[in-house]
């Protein structure tokens, strides 16, 4: 049978049409059927809060009779995808991301891409721990007003973790509640421990670092660790209202004295050259392999990390102390970051993404999910913080005390707290993410400026960032 | 047998010869045309959504004056064209001319020059990222072996990548030991072009090595050199894995080149705009390279 070349092109073009039709009426078909609610997850640390998730993704398919597309991905690339799904308009119905809070939310609530969440936030209000609240509470540039757009959930905030057999070895006291609080002595206490060490074994300890602070520009490490030590020595950054008055001269001279004090750090060699260019897991690593003796974080992964690999580590060798009492006397206050949920604006479901969010943060569903997480994560919520879990920690699962968990929700409950500024301002997500107080730090380490000129060059920059912020 | 068969080719291919001239001239010139296109419209479609899109995309956010102002006043990016200069001129001049001459020594026919052939075209086979990451363990300030070895030799050790020049230096260093094998073998193809005759002539003038560079080799090779320093240079203005994974910008921000800082713009700062805008200010030059290519390669 002959079959010429225009009924080739017939056929071809009957069949492309039959497809092309086919194609454009199966997404409706399948609409028809169930709503579907897609949901961007961070990837948790530990596989027991992906499972927590998944299960409550699966009681809420059954409870709701809808589908639920949930995916999990790691932060770094959760971050990117985001950002070009909002660019793109091609959105999730919510994304959980740890870097929401500083990065996405205040930035993507004032171009008007997110959903309000305030209707949420009030049906949780009685429930939320108030000073984690704010985070959210972030300005809508078109809208021209201040609301909620986005739902905070669970906080870190800055530990000290170091180890307790080091000290032992070289005489030092090691209990928690014996490391000395005050300012210049505490720092002294970790140089001596390097010294002691050193000394005692040049072959094993002769690279071993006192103190593993993180000072670089790659890392949201260096972020709290200035912010803290700014907070020591009296400083702020921003007003109320989101304006700079970081150049007011008190504010300056904490500003000064801070990067001064962080280059004396550095530069007395009690601090390992690498941290100026350390990413946030490198302090981490460092510490694992007991080149340093301890290093301020601003989770809990580092214990938590040992819970599982060595729990005689978790137990016995290692444990979390505050942050040193201010230079001027008085407990240290602490920067926390509260992470939160986001509903991209242009999601096709928001209403039932609502109803997710509400039935993940129902308290046993809830405290299931972050418990999963071993208590790297504080809950935003009261009733969840009140679980036992929160307050002996993992106590009994290898040891008799946890020194890691308790302090950590001691830090949370009795000191004084301050979620970070970004929330006032989405020209300040820019200054954290170019890191600026790590690039005056990397002035004073490297290219030897002294700290007056560096810091000038950082609150210089900050101006310009909310000057030209549009 | 064989004739039949090749008498049968010769049947069908002068018969679909001909249906293809018959079915060609049977068309009209609008009808020809309007098939040409329908099948080339897939190529049309696809050059659309991934160049002329994206060229289109580019162009709307880079027609910003917002953008420069903010370029401008950041002084990283400045920071940031000093790398990029430093770093393309010098590593790619250097590691051209390196591949020149080490092409005339492979150039020799020997067993040695061949197994040493062999050793020296590994790092170009060896993936970036254990190369990289080999670097990296060898730099370090802490555990490096490079600094063990200065100390041993009572130097003291050195923080190769916390400080921008070395870090710079590093990167170069890195650069040129990755890629040098790849043009010495370019060169080396380019020498195995040149007629042994005009060498013959030069030994019977009695010119010497240098000589027989400078008045034979460098004459002939010099438009293969031109255009492989464009090539490279292309290729290194848009370097960002060897950059970001070896510093990654690091010591505070003052490794960048315009790869990774549009990086650090788009994706870590959520500002596509102003990622745009750093590739657009290397447009010009990067343009200008392909203009000179193609006009040399012409």
């Amino acid at each position: 049978m002959a079959h010429t070349r225009r009924d080739f092109l017939k056929t071809t073009a009957a069949a492309g049409a039959g497809a092309l039709s086919g194609t454009l009426g199966f997404p409706m078909v399948s609409r028809a059927q169930a709503r579907t609610v897609v949901i961007w997850w961070n990837r948790g640390y530990y596989k027991e809060e992906d499972e927590a998730m998944i299960k409550i993704a699966q009681e809420f398919e059954k409870a709701k009779n809808v589908k639920v597309d949930i995916s999990f991905t790691i932060q770094e690339d959760l971050l990117k995808k985001i950002i070009a799904a909002i660019q793109a308009r091609r959105v999730p119905d919510c994304a959980f991301c740890f870097y929401n809070d500083w990065e996405v939310m205040p930035n993507y609530a004032w171009q008007d891409k997110l959903a309000e969440t305030t209707d949420v936030i009030n049906e949780l209000k009685p429930r939320y721990n108030e000073k984690f609240l704010q985070v959210a509470y972030v300005y809508n540039n078109v809208a021209k007003k201040r609301a909620y757009y986005g739902v905070p959930i669970e906080a870190q905030i800055m530990h000290i973790h170091y180890w307790r057999d080091l000290l032992k070895e070289v005489g030092m006291a090691d209990e928690p509640e014996k490391i000395p609080l005050k300012w210049n002595d505490y720092w002294d206490y970790w140089k001596k421990a390097q010294d002691a060490l050193r000394k005692k074994d040049p072959a094993k300890y002769g690279k071993l670092y006192g103190i593993g602070m993180t000072e670089s520009t790659r890392g949201s490490d260096t972020i709290y660790n200035f912010e803290m030590a700014l907070l020591s020595f009296g400083g702020q950054l921003l007003d109320p209202d989101g304006k700079v008055i970081a150049d007011q001269p008190k504010n300056r001279e904490a500003i000064v004295k801070a990067i001064a004090w962080f280059a004396e750090l550095y530069n007395s060699g009690y601090v390992p050259p690498d941290a100026i260019n350390w990413s946030d897991g490198d302090n981490n690593a460092n510490f694992h392999s007991k080149s340093i003796v301890m290093t301020p974080n601003p989770s809990l992964s580092i214990p938590a990390a040992q819970f599982f690999q060595s729990p005689d580590n978790y137990f016995n060798k290692m444990a979390t102390v505050e942050w040193p009492d201010n230079p001027g006397g008085g407990k240290a206050s602490y920067m926390v970051a509260v992470k939160t949920i986001l509903l991209p604006k242009d999601g096709k479901n928001t209403d039932l993404a609502k109803e997710f969010v509400r039935f993940v943060l129902e308290p046993n569903r809830f405290a299931e999910y972050i418990k999963g997480a071993n208590g790297r994560w504080f809950p935003a919520f009261t009733d969840v913080a009140k679980d036992p879990f929160f307050a002996k920690g993992q106590a009994g699962k290898g040891g008799p005390v946890d020194y890691h968990i308790p302090l950590a929700t001691k830090l949370y409950l009795e000191r004084n707290v301050k979620v970070f500024d970004h929330w006032k301002s989405p020209a300040n997500s820019q200054v954290y993410a170019e890191n600026i107080w790590g690039k005056a730090m990397a002035r004073t380490n490297v290219d030897k400026w002294p700290a007056d000129k560096a810091a000038d060059e950082a609150i210089n920059r900050m101006k310009t960032i909310f000057t030209q912020w549009r | 047998m064989a004739n039949a068969v090749a008498r049968g080719r010769g049947f069908n291919g002068r018969l679909l010869g001909r249906s293809l001239s018959t079915a060609a001239g049977a068309l009209n010139p609008t009808a020809r045309n309007l098939y040409g296109y329908l099948f080339s419209l897939p190529l049309i479609v696809l050059f659309l959504a991934f160049v002329v899109y994206p060229l289109y995309f580019e162009a709307t956010q880079a027609f910003d004056r917002y953008t420069y102002e903010v370029l401008f006043s950041d002084p990283i990016y400045v920071q940031t064209v000093v790398n990029t200069i430093v770093y393309v001129g010098i590593a790619v001049n250097t590691k051209l001319f390196l591949a020149l001459l080490l092409s005339g020594v492979l150039q020799a026919d020997t067993r040695g020059v061949r197994f040493l052939s062999a050793i020296f075209l590994l790092p170009w086979a060896i993936p970036v990222l254990p190369g990289i990451l080999s670097i990296r363990w060898m730099l370090s300030s802490q555990w490096g072996i490079m600094n063990l070895i200065m100390e041993d030799l009572g130097f003291g050790s050195v923080h190769w990548l916390a400080s921008r020049w070395m870090a710079i230096g590093a990167l170069i260093v890195f650069h040129i030991w990755k890629y040098l094998p790849f043009w010495t073998v370019i060169f080396l193809a380019g020498r195995r072009g040149i007629p042994r005759e005009l060498y013959e002539a030069t030994a019977i003038d009695g010119a010497g090595g240098l000589q027989n560079f400078r008045y034979v080799t460098f004459p002939m090779l010099k438009g293969l050199y031109l255009i492989c320093t464009l090539l490279s240079m292309v290729f290194t203005l848009g370097d960002f894995t060897n950059v970001w994974l070896l510093t990654g910008g690091a010591p505070g921000d003052s490794t960048h080149v315009l790869a990774t800082l549009a990086y650090r713009y788009t994706f870590l700062m959520g500002k596509i705009d102003w990622g745009v805008g750093v590739f657009a200010t290397a447009l010009p030059v990067t343009l200008l390279f392909i203009f000179i290519l193609i006009k040399k390669i012409k």
